[in-house]
């Protein structure tokens, strides 16, 4: 039977995420691949701002601090000059499909070779629940006290779908955190990005889905089903784009 | 090295490349469109990196990026474009990482108008993003001085791990003249740079690039350390070429094409027996305050502000040294109207003519 | 000794690089040299003009009211920048397309029908050539016959030997036409 322990890329501080929040279950998948890769060394975690920021207090390795959803841009000039590192950035949904959406589609559309995982809960949970890109119709947020009304604020960002209509990225994908299924084929699909990344094939984007007992106010386990009910019909886990479905396993 | 007929722009790209500067990022804007579209298919001559951002933000960021490897970065650009870059500037001071900023300054404010000015000076030495940080900024009057100051920029920029920033009018951008580059410097990527997540081998990583957030009293100590790195370059670092002040009851302060166009006056009124000279601040920050200080106000009679900017933006940091032992005078044009030799000739003699009588 | 001139012209007249060949030619001879362009904001068919400052010793200020010397490649320049030139100056006229009357008489004027002549040595790109050739000839100082010739060859070094004979042409017709309004 598997050992379970804490991965090599976290250190032996708790977790400042609020209880029951999936930030901390991303965190330790992607430090579970990177350790499990031998990378620990060799890898830089670019840390955005928003609740990711949070990681840069316990992860194991080398950590370049970027603005405002400028983490994809960040990551380019690091990797271009670096190309041996491994290099992912972590971002929520304001930081990359608000604030940082020129950033990321920009280093998307180069094909960069680097990772980005891409949390999606769909409200900024550090600033205090305001309204996100991807914030549902109907959902409550401090912005939009009586839901999310498309009249006004338009729809929900699917950046898989867009990310894919792009010619150079090589991988595009998204998983749900709210079953340990998903979890599995989540961390599956971060050791082929980076598999992918350090074979220099390009960019690769990985969206989990993910929760926010504090801000949504719900308990953990309630987050669970109302994903399962409303994020998840809207936001459809699945693989958006793979150009090397046969190459790299 | 023979010298070489070259544009301004041009010549900074080249000085950059001697320099070490191994990754460039940035955005079309007029006008310094030359210095991206030479480093486009200089920098991957050296091994260098070349990436067309897709904004301005976008592109300081990158070179926040790439900086944090050790690698010599630079990124350029013109008012509107730098306003947008201030992000990325108050980030590389607050995370400590040295990079280059070439402003080639235009009309403003808004979009204001692609010709040359100098209406830049303000965003320049007192808030180049949010935060209150300075940088050092240096203002080139010949091309010769412009490769000469970007050539030595990273020195700077490296052993206070902060910005630098040049800050050049578009005039001297446009212009071709004869300058002489210096040797190529071979980039130093051996990670041994206290700021490169790259380190040796056997070496702890685990390293940490960030803007201090938390806790308070870190940051507040950054901002100690800071404080007192302003002050040492006011005492060390100043440049300034002070010309023909030791006699002169009027003294041009002006930096620059402005610079230029004054001394061409200065001759022609020492000539008809004027006592004129020129404070010309090299290091806009920081800035000249000793070339003011040791004028002997018994002998000075007034200074002459001669600026591309309407209302002159250099006027306060003359008064703050000048502290009324003399009136200060403005001869200034801007929106991209530049001067002339007869203009500023004139306009600084009916001053003399106005204020001697 | 110091010289200025100033090109003027619509974009595509080859004002630009006309200006930029007589400051790399002055400095191939040993002189300091400055060119400085102004562009209005068009990609094609703006205004278009540049001032190039030739002198023995380092030029200090690369901008000046007046100039010695005005080449004129369209009417709207000759209108816009006819006063700028000194008097005692020499003003050189494209007058395939300056059509006012030239009224000033404290100045030398060469009168060139460049537009016309190009067509008929065969490409109407080499105006500026001749003009840069009525310059020389009209001796204003700033470049030598011997010098832009080494810069044609410098130049057109890669391309048919046609193209440098046009250029050479065109600058000789443009020297004599100089030589005459003497």
């Amino acid at each position: 039977m598997a050992e379970y322990k804490r991965p090599e890329s976290l250190k032996k501080t708790p977790s400042g995420f609020c209880p029951g929040c999936m930030h901390s279950l991303a965190t330790k998948l992607i430090a579970e691949v990177v350790g499990e890769m031998g990378q620990v060394e060799n890898c830089v975690h670019i840390v955005p701002v928003g609740c990711s920021t949070l990681n840069l207090a316990y992860w194991q390795g080398d950590v370049l601090g970027a603005a405002h959803g400028r983490a994809p841009a960040v990551a380019t000039g690091f990797k271009r000059s670096n190309p041996d590192r491994l290099v992912f950035a972590y971002q929520g949904d304001g930081d990359l499909a608000a604030i940082g959406l020129a950033e990321i589609m920009g280093a998307a559309n180069r094909g960069e070779n680097f990772t980005v995982i891409f949390f999606n809960n769909q409200t900024y949970g550090m600033t205090g629940g305001q309204m996100a890109p991807t914030t549902l119709i109907g959902q409550k947020t401090t912005t939009t006290r009586y839901g999310r009304d498309p009249e006004t604020t338009g729809y929900p960002m699917k950046m898989c779908e867009l990310i894919s209509t792009l010619e150079a990225p090589a991988f595009v994908a998204r998983y749900a955190l709210n079953t340990p299924k998903g979890c599995r084929d989540a961390k599956k699909a971060i050791r082929k990005a980076f598999d992918i990344q350090m074979a220099s094939k390009g960019f690769s984007f990985i969206e989990l889905l993910g929760n926010c007992p504090t801000n949504w106010g719900l308990t953990p386990l309630k987050t669970l089903e109302y994903m399962e009910t409303n994020t998840i019909p809207y936001f459809v886990p699945g693989v958006y784009k793979d150009k090397y479905k046969d190459e790299v396993k | 090295m023979a010298k070489v007929l070259m544009k301004g722009c041009e010549a900074i790209a080249e000085a950059a490349v001697r320099a070490g500067c191994r990754f460039f990022a940035g955005y079309p804007i007029t006008p310094q469109n030359e210095i991206p579209e030479y480093l486009s298919w200089r920098l991957p001559e050296v091994g260098g990196v070349f990436v067309q951002g897709e904004s301005e933000v976008a592109s300081v960021n990158m070179v926040y990026g790439a900086a944090a490897s050790g690698c010599r970065a630079m990124t350029s650009s013109s008012g509107p474009g730098i306003s947008l870059k201030a992000e990325g500037i108050s980030y590389l001071a607050g995370t400590g990482l040295p990079a280059v900023i070439v402003n080639i300054s235009r009309g403003g404010p808004g979009l204001g108008s692609i010709q040359p000015a100098q209406q830049d000076y303000l965003q320049a030495t007192k808030a180049l993003g949010h935060g209150g940080f300075r940088a050092m900024v240096f203002a080139p009057s010949t091309l010769q001085e412009a490769v000469d100051l970007t050539y030595n920029a990273w020195e700077y920029a490296e052993r206070d791990r902060n910005p630098v920033m040049i800050l050049m009018d578009g005039c001297l951008g446009a212009i071709m003249e004869l300058v002489e580059f210096p040797e190529m410097k071979e980039p130093d990527r051996k990670g041994t740079k206290a700021w490169d997540l790259n380190r040796n081998e056997g070496d702890t990583r685990n390293a940490r690039l960030l803007t201090p957030y938390f806790p308070e009293a870190i940051l507040e100590l950054k901002n100690n350390s800071q404080k007192k790195m302003f002050e040492r370059w006011a005492q060390n670092d100043v440049q300034v070429e002070e010309f023909m002040v030791e006699d002169a009851e009027y003294i041009i302060v002006a930096y620059g094409i402005s610079a230029r166009v004054s001394k061409e006056a200065i001759l022609r009124l020492r000539e008809e027996g004027y006592k004129v000279g020129m404070i010309r601040p090299i290091t806009l920050y920081p800035f000249p305050k000793e070339s003011f200080n040791k004028l002997n106000y018994d002998q000075v009679k007034g200074f002459i502000d001669v600026e591309l900017a309407i209302p002159a933006q250099m006027h306060d940091d003359i008064a703050l040294e000048v502290k009324d032992r003399a009136p200060i005078y403005e001869y200034c044009r801007s929106g991209g109207l530049l001067f002339d030799d007869d203009g500023v000739y004139a306009a600084v003699r009916k001053i003399l003519d106005g204020g001697a009588k | 000794m110091k010289k200025s001139l100033v090109i003027s012209g619509s974009g595509g007249q080859g004002v630009m690089s006309a200006g930029i060949m007589i400051a790399r030619t002055a400095v191939s001879a040993g002189k300091y040299a400055t060119f400085l362009p102004e562009y209005g904001p068009e990609q094609r068919g703006g205004s278009a003009k540049c001032t190039v400052v030739v002198n023995d010793e380092e030029i200090i200020s690369p901008l000046m009211a007046k100039c010695d010397t005005l080449i004129t490649m369209n009417e709207q320049s000759f209108k816009k920048f006819g006063a700028s030139l000194k008097a005692g100056g020499i003003l050189i006229a494209n007058t395939s397309r300056v059509l006012s009357e030239i009224t000033r008489e404290d100045i030398t004027v060469v009168r060139v029908p460049a537009d016309d002549l190009a067509v008929e040595l065969g490409n109407i790109k080499c105006a500026n050539i001749i003009l840069i050739g009525a310059l020389i000839g009209a001796d204003a100082g700033i470049i030598t016959e011997e010098a832009m010739l080494n810069s044609l060859e410098a130049k057109f070094a890669s391309k048919k030997q046609e193209v440098l004979d046009l250029n050479k042409a065109a600058l000789a017709k443009g020297i004599e036409y100089g030589k005459n309004a003497k």
